[in-house]
C-alpha cells in the first residue's frame, strides 16, 4: 500500500493534455452528465444497498488502432448520494469515507485490453482514503458515436474491491466486505 | 449505523400502525427503486427514486402475500439537476399531473420458503399494466437492533416504457426497455 493523494493524477492529466497536441491517440474529456460511479454492497446478506459518486471528472486517451489507452479519473466521494441524507453524513465520517481528509478517490490506468475495436478491460490503480490497490474495470458495453460533429465514446464498466483493503472495516461482516463498482462513463473528443 | 437502524425502526413502527402477525412495514432506508436505461447505445443512465412508502403482507407457510409500494415521482434523482427537471416534465414523467406511481403485487412465487417472484401491476402516468418482479436474492433474518424479523431482497424486471406513454427520445436517444432494480427490506410488525 502506498500513501499518496492525487499528485500522480495531476501529472497524468498534464501528460495527457500534452499528448493531445500530437496526432495519434484521441483524447476525450468526461461528460459530467453521463459519468458516475455507483457502489453496491450487500446488507445483512439480504438486499443490495446502492450509492452514487459523481459526476466523476477526468481525461481518457484512446488509440483504438494500436490497442492502447490511458485514463485518469477523480471520484468525489465526499458528495456520496444514497438517497438518505443521514446515511450520506454517516458515510462521510472518519471510519468510512473519511471525506474531510480524503474528499476524492482516484483511478489511474494505462493497461487497456481491446477486443477488436472495443475496449474490454482497463487495469490500473484505485486510490481511496490514501490507500492504492490494483483494480480492473471490465467493460460490459462500449461504443463510440458522433454527437453534433463530435466523437463521443463511452460505456459501462464494472469492478470489485474489498473495502477492508482500504481500511474500511465498520459493520463487517453484517455489511459485506465486497463492494461492486458500476461505472457509467462517456467522453467527448477534444 | 446504529443511528441509522434506530431511525429506520422508528419509521417502520409509524408506518406499521395497523400491524398483525403477517404484516411487514417497508424499511425506507433499505428500500429503493432504481431504473437503468441505455443512452444513445453508449452507456447506461442509472436513476433512483428517493421517496417511497409501503407495506408487505407475507406468509411463508401459505406461500402468499401482498405488497404495495407508492413512489413519489418528484423525488427522481439522477445526480444531474437538468436531467431530473426534464424527467419531471411533461416530456417524460409529468409529475405535476401524475405525482405518484404504485406497484401492487399479489401473486407471490415461491421455491421452498424463498420468494422467487412477485407479480402484480404497475400504475404509472395513470396507466396500469402487469409487471412481474423477479427475485435475484431473498432472505429473512433477525435484525439485532429491531429485535424483529426482517425480510427482503433484490428484485428486478424490464418494462417497455411506451406502454405507460413515456415515449420521449424513442428509439435513438433511449430505448423502450427500462430495467427496474428494486432493493427492499421490511420489518415484521
Amino acid at each position: 500500500m502506498r500513501q499518496h493523494r492525487g499528485m500522480k493524477l495531476s501529472a497524468l492529466l498534464l501528460a495527457l493534455a500534452a499528448a493531445s497536441a500530437g496526432a495519434q491517440p484521441a483524447t476525450y474529456v468526461l461528460d459530467p452528465a453521463h459519468s458516475f460511479v455507483h457502489f453496491e454492497v450487500l446488507h445483512f446478506g439480504t438486499s443490495t444497498t446502492r450509492g452514487r459518486f459523481g459526476p466523476i471528472a477526468g481525461v481518457v486517451t484512446l488509440d483504438r488502432a494500436a490497442g492502447r489507452g490511458e485514463v485518469g479519473l477523480r471520484i468525489p466521494t465526499a458528495g456520496v448520494d444514497t438517497g438518505l441524507p443521514f446515511f450520506n453524513a454517516r458515510l462521510r465520517e472518519a471510519d468510512l469515507l473519511a471525506s474531510a481528509e480524503y474528499p476524492e478517490a482516484y483511478f489511474v490506468a494505462r493497461n487497456f485490453r481491446f477486443e477488436g475495436q472495443a475496449l474490454a478491460e482497463v487495469r490500473g490503480e484505485f486510490t481511496w482514503r490514501g490507500v492504492s490497490q490494483p483494480l480492473s474495470l471490465f467493460a460490459r458495453r462500449f461504443a463510440c458515436r458522433i454527437d453534433a460533429g463530435t466523437e463521443v465514446c463511452g460505456g459501462d464498466f464494472e469492478g470489485e474491491i474489498l473495502r477492508s483493503e482500504f481500511g474500511i472495516t465498520f459493520g463487517l461482516p453484517l455489511v459485506a466486505d465486497r463492494v461492486r463498482l458500476v461505472v457509467q462513463v462517456e467522453g467527448r473528443r477534444l | 449505523m446504529q443511528k441509522l437502524l434506530v431511525a429506520a425502526a422508528c419509521t417502520a413502527v409509524i408506518t406499521g400502525a395497523h400491524a398483525d402477525g403477517g404484516n411487514y412495514a417497508i424499511d425506507p432506508t433499505h428500500t429503493f427503486v432504481t431504473f437503468e436505461i441505455a443512452h444513445f447505445g453508449t452507456s447506461t443512465n442509472r436513476v433512483r427514486f428517493d421517496k417511497k412508502e409501503g407495506m408487505v403482507r407475507f406468509d411463508r407457510k401459505a406461500k402468499g402475500g401482498r405488497v404495495e409500494i407508492t413512489i413519489d415521482m418528484a423525488s427522481v434523482n439522477s445526480g444531474v439537476s437538468p436531467f431530473d427537471s426534464h424527467l419531471r416534465s411533461k416530456d417524460l414523467l409529468d409529475v405535476a399531473q401524475f405525482p405518484t406511481a404504485k406497484f401492487v403485487g399479489d401473486k407471490f412465487g415461491f421455491a421452498g420458503d424463498q420468494v422467487t417472484e412477485v407479480a402484480g401491476t404497475l400504475t404509472l402516468m395513470g396507466k396500469t399494466h402487469p409487471v412481474t418482479l423477479k427475485a435475484s436474492r431473498f432472505n429473512c433474518y433477525l435484525n439485532p437492533i429491531f429485535k424483529r424479523e426482517v425480510c427482503g431482497g433484490d428484485f428486478e424486471t424490464v418494462i417497455q416504457r411506451s406502454q405507460w406513454g413515456v415515449n420521449y427520445g424513442l428509439p435513438a436517444m433511449a430505448p423502450d426497455n427500462v430495467r427496474l432494480l428494486v432493493q427492499v427490506e421490511a420489518v415484521k410488525q
